[in-house]
């Protein structure tokens, strides 16, 4: 198993500098420290876990760890199995080899303190915003008045403020996707997993609810899983960046991202961090760097 | 409503009212210039005339009102029997595989079977009354329902599954809530092609014997060349099946409120 731990070192050289391969040495050893700590304290954590799916190994030997209020971005290609990870965590998956662990019990199952934005929102159509959004409570058995509560505090949230009674099929692909958001918010889920959420959507938007995201992680102090393949959008929204190399041998590659509070600033899109940490992922995806 | 889809709905209705007149002008044109015998194709004023005829005195003996009652209940408990349990055994088998492999064979056996060749089977088993005549309808509709409703719960998108599994649904609550709504459509689909079925079985169930009933009438006025009864008798017919049919549409709109909406 390979993996590399590239941090943005802090404060930033001069621009227009390289980040130097040579300065990770020393945090090699600091980030072994870290993840030691991070083992006691971490909600996630996959310990050598593998999958086989008919008989066709997909994943082998992945381990990593993620701390509460952290967001980690798992970046990659189509196909590289990104998803497969995040469904695993979710619950849909089950791991053929090792272990994925939530608060150091493995997952069994799917369960609402592990909430999934799906690419495609997968809103219930049937159902009004208020509905959907409240469906968690409502599978709890609690009363419609505490739902109506927690929806419209969870519309007022992710800005759909007004939109309780409106029908998903009338809202734009922006505002299904903060439906999403929400309705997974009303679980009070220790994780959020995203399946590529934004991918759909034009470029304003997705900025917004990127920016979004961040803000909601501050308030809520949720942890979130997000599957990205746009290097911009895993530079942004994550704390830590897995690229996933080859996950069928192992291999993904880990990146602190560190960039100014408050990190939903939209200047944080043009700061030499956010630039120099973009063209070190690129040039590793494209195997110049 | 823009001004552009209320002048398109306009249009729509012009035409749907259109084109019935125009078939009975045609009809009306025909007969008046003679160019069929009354006894194949009677003119409309004397179907009308015949109706007129039953709504006042009846047929055979029997009011109008109880001939058309006789037929609808029948339908009616058939089709409500069979819409309901096809339904339910249909979404079962679309979710759960062990159901659908106990029920594959037998039902694949059945359905291809003609219900009209199935008659001279339900007046050994069932006798000439009743029975006979609603299991009859009660089987082709039951057929129609399931096969629909097992589409519908196959269509459920697995993403909605699995987010509905996310958010603590359990696997009933999933079936309530997320398999159920997504197969709707489909099902309210099966339900008006199984109401047009369950009309066309009604006429040749009353072959099975018995006095009363919109077959019956026809069959009867039929045999004695009574062509402006069995005319009318057709006309009853058609017009309980736009009404259902309508009937059924208009509840799956408002049942269904959000297909095709996106």
């Amino acid at each position: 198993m390979i993996r590399t731990a590239l941090r943005v070192v802090r404060p930033p050289p001069e621009p227009g500098a390289l980040p130097s391969p040579a300065s990770s040495a020393a945090p090699v050893a600091a980030a072994m420290a870290a993840s030691l700590s991070a083992a006691a304290r971490s909600v996630l954590a996959f310990d050598r876990v593998g999958f086989a799916y008919d008989g066709r190994r997909v994943m082998r030997d992945v381990s990593f760890r993620v701390a509460p209020g952290e967001i980690v971005a798992l970046l990659g290609p189509s196909g590289c199995g990104k998803t497969t990870i995040l469904n695993m965590i979710a619950g849909f998956l089950a791991p053929t080899e090792g272990v994925a662990l939530l608060d150091g019990r493995a997952i069994a199952g799917p369960g609402p303190d592990r909430g999934v934005v799906f690419q495609a929102a997968a809103l219930f159509d049937w159902m009004s915003v208020a509905e959907n959004i409240a469906f968690s409570l409502r599978c709890a058995g609690r009363p419609k008045r505490e739902r109506r509560r927690v929806a419209e505090e969870m519309a007022a949230l992710v800005g759909l403020a007004g939109r309780e009674d409106a029908y998903p099929y009338a809202l734009s692909g922006g505002m299904r996707q903060r439906v999403g958001l929400a309705r997974v918010l009303a679980a009070r889920p220790r994780v959020m997993l995203m399946d590529e959420p934004f991918s759909a959507l034009d470029v304003q938007t997705r900025e917004a609810l990127q920016e979004e995201v961040l803000r909601i992680r501050d308030r809520t102090g949720c942890t979130v899983v997000f599957v990205t393949h746009s290097i911009d959008e895993a530079v942004f929204l994550g704390d830590r960046i897995f690229l996933l190399e080859d996950i069928r041998e192992g291999r993904f590659e880990t990146f602190d991202v560190d960039l100014p509070a408050p990190r939903a600033a939209p200047e944080n899109r043009l700061a030499p961090g956010f630039l120099r940490l973009r063209e070190t992922i690129y040039r590793r995806m494209r195997h110049t760097g | 409503m823009s001004a552009n889809a209320a002048a398109a709905r306009r249009r729509y209705w012009i035409l749907a009212v259109l084109s019935p007149l125009t078939l009975l002008a045609l009809w009306a044109l025909v007969t008046a210039q003679g160019l069929a015998t009354p006894m194949i194709l009677p003119s409309p004023l004397a179907v009308l005339a015949s109706l007129g005829d039953m709504v006042g005195h009846g047929y055979s003996g029997v009011d109008l009102a109880t001939h058309v009652l006789a037929s609808l209940r029948r339908v009616g408990i058939a089709f409500c029997g069979g819409a309901l349990l096809g339904t339910v055994l249909g979404l079962l088998r679309g979710r759960v595989a062990e159901i659908d492999a106990l029920f594959l064979v037998p039902s694949e056996l059945v359905r291809p079977i003609p219900p009209l060749g199935l008659i001279p089977l339900f007046i050994l088993w069932f006798g000439i009354g009743e029975a006979s005549k609603i299991l009859l309808i009660f089987l082709s509709v039951f057929l129609i329902a399931m096969v629909n409703a097992q589409a519908g719960a196959r269509a459920c998108s697995l993403d909605a599954l699995r987010a509905a599994r996310s958010m603590g649904a359990s696997r009933v609550q999933a079936f309530r809530f997320v398999v159920l709504p997504s197969a709707l459509p489909q099902i309210m689909t099966g339900l008006r092609v199984a109401m047009g079925t369950a009309l066309t079985i009604l006429v040749a169930a009353e072959l099975l014997g018995g006095d009363r009933g919109l077959g019956f009438l026809i069959l009867d006025a039929s045999s004695f060349f009574r062509t402006t009864y069995v005319f009318a008798g057709i006309v009853l017919v058609g017009l309980i099946g736009l009404a259902s049919d309508r009937a059924i549409a208009l509840l799956g709109r408002r049942i269904v409120h959000w297909e095709g909406k996106r």
